[in-house]
């Protein structure tokens, strides 16, 4: 069902629902935007940029965790999970989507993950569309889009005075049960711009047999020649809505076993304790880092690994723009394309 | 079934039965574990099969993968053998009976027993790799297993034989008459009436026959490397070759990343694949 | 601004006459904010060199990539000459090796100032005269002041010429004034140590640890680092208070009498976690202790390197 809320009733209704869960949104932090908690007097920041600096995948999978606390003559408990109810406002769909990608990992029915799974059982997900896409995102070229649904209880679309608000799930539609319902116009006026905004974006890329043709040239100078200038840091993958690895360490002094944010990006992620390193290289890293969003997942779960959030490519500290990287890959040579 | 609410990230707790060296140079040490909880104990040989892993965990150290080493009938503990490398497995080998360990496991798919049955077994290991293998072996010898394969064949290198691990159990295989069993060292050694030379070699001195076989084949990555091809030489099939892979782990449930392969974890869709897998894979190794 | 065509033709020079083998430069981005750090081997691909007041990365970190035998050309800043110098010192590659072909340079703008000013969504830059800046973005036209945009780093940098380069295209510029690092350095220094801790807090607990700091940087260069070592740990990992306090720190400190106060490392941090402060107040003491400022040339021991019997520190000998 489509329904209106006004822009000036929208800190009202968070402080309502603030009531019933912990809310967040994003906000100012420094110089950027980051989903934080609203606070008494809070202020949203939705005009500063597109999406936060962090994605808010970090809300289902902090930076850092402990698993285990141990206990006294080397006995350990399991951290209980979290379970507090929390509304996430403003997510944009690109990383809505992403967390639904991140399910496929957590929540296998052979091992489920307690900590991701408890925080997503908990979580409502309102999302703010993009009605002007932001230049480095291209949602649209990897199947996803500005007004994409997945993973969304509700979705947004700004129509100026007013948001228009589209409730997808039970979960979504017992939040807006207040408001005015749209009228056709304004539905109409909100799925014209959606579908504008998709079609303003353009084709970053072609998706067509790129996977076939990343497979086909695991070997290749193509991977040496992308990643010549990459700092083999973790600004990439760590700000990826869809990185998802993690190290696991014993925290002694503190008494907790940990998992951290990890990287393919470093050097002593795959350093094995022999010595050997399958990717001893930044050419091998690189190699895997693409080929895991765009030919792994899609083996995985037949989508690619990637929702075109557009962080790597303008927070690469070296501005390397995986776009230029696929498109280059488009180039290769692959026999099945040739074959067509 | 396992508990939904149980994270897969919390260690069944266990402690050390017994723990000795098993290669003169002290490089290796076995580890027999028991289950401080019978349920778990129950639990775990319910689910476990040859070939599986578990990870080792020291508390306030780390943990470690490592291959399950023991059958499950041979009592309510489960072996390890565990090469001294970096700090767990360090903390692993200063561990003494009676001192408290969890573990995670067991892990992993392990060998496609179900599937061979009918046929003859060519195991081949190298170095302390062979310990999933001795598994196995033991495993095949219960007599309500051994029946259902044909002939069975063991290939154990090691580089000299004090590494040799399992000495005395392997001793008393060369008297059975219902398996076969060929060890080598790398380099000549005084009064060693076994063969002499690298596993790939001796696998083809053996000739083991490719006809109603599958070849299993656990060791380091240089020995596996020149195993596959030289059974692919006598005339078996990627279908019928088995080896088991490494990577860098952490979760062991297909979780943190560490050890894709393609769009396989080797954790949690292997550690055992068939060369025909491994042939659609990355050589990512 | 810069004489392109000179620079381009120098390079173009000493890889037909096979000075070097290969020139670390700079060539158009994908995106108009960011220029990338190019690797050029034949005088062919030098027409795809590019540079200006964008180009943020400090091009000797990738000095130590490439074997001590190879013969390296590189454009070096005033900055990236003092790294070079120090990297040399330390061993890292033979200055027989290499062939610096300088550029005085009028400081490196922070793009993040640029979309402070435009918003995100910038569209092109075009450097219009020596003090201002042309950029369309999507909200429309801005000229910028040049200076307003300077990364801090560059806005107090004392050493704008390349100090011992091969050659130097363009005219020298002015020295900086050095009380203006000064200045910054009391305005940490001086704080109360409360007030000093709460802002190191402030700053190092943004931190994600994805280390481009210290990718980003020519004097991070080891091997394994010390967050790396497993055995002993010397910090924690991820991102608690004492993980993140504990790299800020110790990585600051590796840095004492090696920084060339760039601020390679700030325009890298994803989280605009300021860093330099640090470094600079530990360049002003190395500066007013010993006489001794980085990078000015290639055999000047540091002090930190050096022993002599009377040092004060008995323990050491």
């Amino acid at each position: 069902m489509n329904l209106i809320l006004k822009k000036d009733q929208l800190n009202h209704l968070l402080n309502a629902w603030r009531q019933d869960y912990e809310v967040y949104a994003p906000q100012s932090l420094e110089n950027f935007t980051h989903f934080l908690p609203l606070q008494d007097g809070f202020e949203l920041a939705f005009d500063k940029a597109h999406n936060t600096r962090i994605p808010p995948k970090a809300l289902f999978l902090p930076t850092s965790e402990a698993l285990l606390k141990f206990t006294r003559f080397g006995g350990y408990e399991q951290v209980p999970s979290e379970t507090a109810p929390r509304l996430i406002f403003g997510i944009r769909p690109c990383d809505a989507h992403a967390v639904t990608m991140l399910d496929t990992v957590f929540e296998q029915e052979r091992y489920m993950d307690p900590h991701w799974v408890a925080r997503r059982d908990a979580a409502v997900l309102i999302g703010l569309g993009c009605h002007v896409p932001c230049q480095t995102g291209f949602c649209t070229t990897v199947g996803s889009g500005p007004f994409n649904h997945a993973g969304l209880d509700a979705i947004l679309t700004d129509l100026g005075e007013i948001f228009l608000v589209e409730t997808l799930t039970e979960k979504g539609e017992r939040l807006f049960t207040q408001l005015e319902i749209a009228t056709e116009e304004q539905s109409t006026q909100a799925s014209e711009g959606q579908q504008a905004a998709a079609a303003s974006m353009p084709i970053a890329f072609e998706t067509e047999w790129l996977k076939e043709k990343l497979d086909q040239n695991f070997v290749s100078p193509y991977w040496e020649e992308v990643s010549r200038s990459c700092l083999g840091c973790g600004v990439c993958t760590f700000l990826c809505p869809t990185c998802f690895c993690f190290d696991i360490v014993d925290e002694a002094q503190r008494g907790e076993r940990v998992r951290n944010w990890d990287t393919c990006m470093f050097r002593t992620y795959s350093l094995e304790a022999s010595g050997h390193n399958p990717r001893p290289s930044r050419v091998e890293r690189t190699r895997q880092r693409l080929s895991h969003k765009y030919s792994y997942w899609v083996d995985q779960i037949n989508q690619i690994g990637c929702t075109g959030c557009g962080r790597c490519v303008r927070y690469c500290p070296v501005g390397l723009d995986i776009r230029a990287m696929l498109r280059k890959a488009h180039q290769l040579p692959s026999e099945v394309a040739h074959a067509q | 079934m396992p508990n939904e609410a149980q994270s897969p990230y919390l260690p069944i707790p266990m402690h050390v039965l017994h723990a000795y060296y098993e290669s003169t140079d002290r490089s290796l040490k076995t580890l027999e574990l028991s289950f401080d909880e019978p349920q778990d104990a129950r639990e775990f040989f319910a689910a476990f099969n040859p070939g599986q892993f578990c990870l080792l965990s020291v508390i306030g150290k780390g943990e470690a993968a490592l291959g399950v080493a023991s059958a499950a009938w041979e009592g309510d503990f489960v072996r390890f053998t565990v090469q001294k490398m970096g700090s767990v497995t360090t903390a692993l080998h200063n561990l003494k009976p009676g001192d408290p360990i969890g573990i995670r496991g067991p892990l992993g798919n392990g060998f496609p027993l179900e599937n061979w049955k009918g046929k003859n077994l060519v195991i081949i290991g190298g170095g302390c790799a062979f310990s999933t293998l001795y598994a196995l072996t033991k495993h095949l010898h219960h007599p309500s297993n051994r029946g259902d394969y044909s002939k069975m064949t063991v290939i154990y290198g090691t580089r000299t034989s004090g590494l040799c691990m399992y000495k005395q159990d392997i001793a008393a295989w060369h008297q059975r008459d219902d398996m076969e069993v060929h060890q080598a060292v790398d380099v000549p050694e005084e009064d060693w009436l076994h063969h002499v030379g690298y596993v790939p070699d001796v696998v083809k001195e053996v000739s083991p026959s490719p006809v109603n076989s599958v070849a299993v084949v656990c060791g380091p990555p240089i020995m596996t490397k020149y195993t596959l091809p030289a059974l692919v030489g006598l005339g078996f099939t990627p279908e019928t070759i088995f080896t088991s892979l490494e990577k860098r782990m952490k979760c062991g449930v297909g979780k943190c990343g560490r050890c894709n392969l393609g769009p396989k974890y080797i954790c949690k869709d292997g550690p055992v694949f068939s060369l025909a897998e491994l042939n659609a894979l990355p050589a990512d190794l | 601004m810069l004489d392109l065509d000179a620079l381009m033709a120098e390079a173009k020079r000493v890889l037909d006459e096979g000075v070097v083998e290969m020139v670390i430069g700079f060539k158009a981005g994908d995106t108009p904010l960011h220029p990338q750090p190019a690797f050029f081997t034949s005088s062919e691909e030098i027409d795809q060199l590019a540079y200006n007041a964008l180009c943020q990365n400090n091009l000797a970190t990738y000095l130590t990539r490439f074997p001590k035998t190879q013969k390296i050309g590189m454009l070096v800043r005033g900055c990236e000459n003092r790294s070079v110098n120090a990297l040399v010192f330390e061993g890292q590659h033979p200055r027989e090796g290499l062939y610096l072909i300088g550029i005085p340079c009028e400081g490196i703008i922070d793009w993040r100032k640029i979309v402070e000013q435009t918003g995100e969504e910038v569209i092109s830059v075009v450097e219009q005269s020596d003090n201002t800046m042309l950029v369309e973005a999507r909200s429309g036209y801005f000229t910028l002041e040049k200076h307003s945009l300077l990364h801090e780093s560059c806005a107090r940098c004392i050493h704008p010429n390349p100090i011992s380069a091969d050659i130097v295209i363009g005219d020298l510029l002015p020295e900086g004034d050095p009380a203006l690092a000064r200045e910054q350095v009391a305005a940490f220094a001086d704080l109360p140590v409360e007030e000093r801790h709460a802002w190191f807090r402030q700053e190092a607990e943004r931190c994600i640890r994805c280390y481009a700091c210290r990718e980003a940087c020519p004097m991070c260069y080891c091997e394994e680092c010390f967050v790396d070592h497993i055995s002993p740990r010397w910090t924690e990992s991820g991102t608690t208070p004492a993980g993140m306090q504990g790299w800020h720190i110790v990585r600051a400190f590796h840095q004492t009498g090696r920084c060339t106060s760039c601020g390679a490392c700030e325009r890298a941090c994803p989280m605009d976690i300021k860093m330099t402060y640090l470094t600079e107040k530990l360049n002003d003491d190395m500066r007013r202790k010993y006489n001794f400022e980085v990078g000015l040339d290639a055999e000047t021991p540091t002090p930190f390197s050096t022993v002599t019997l009377d040092d004060k520190s008995r323990f050491v000998v």
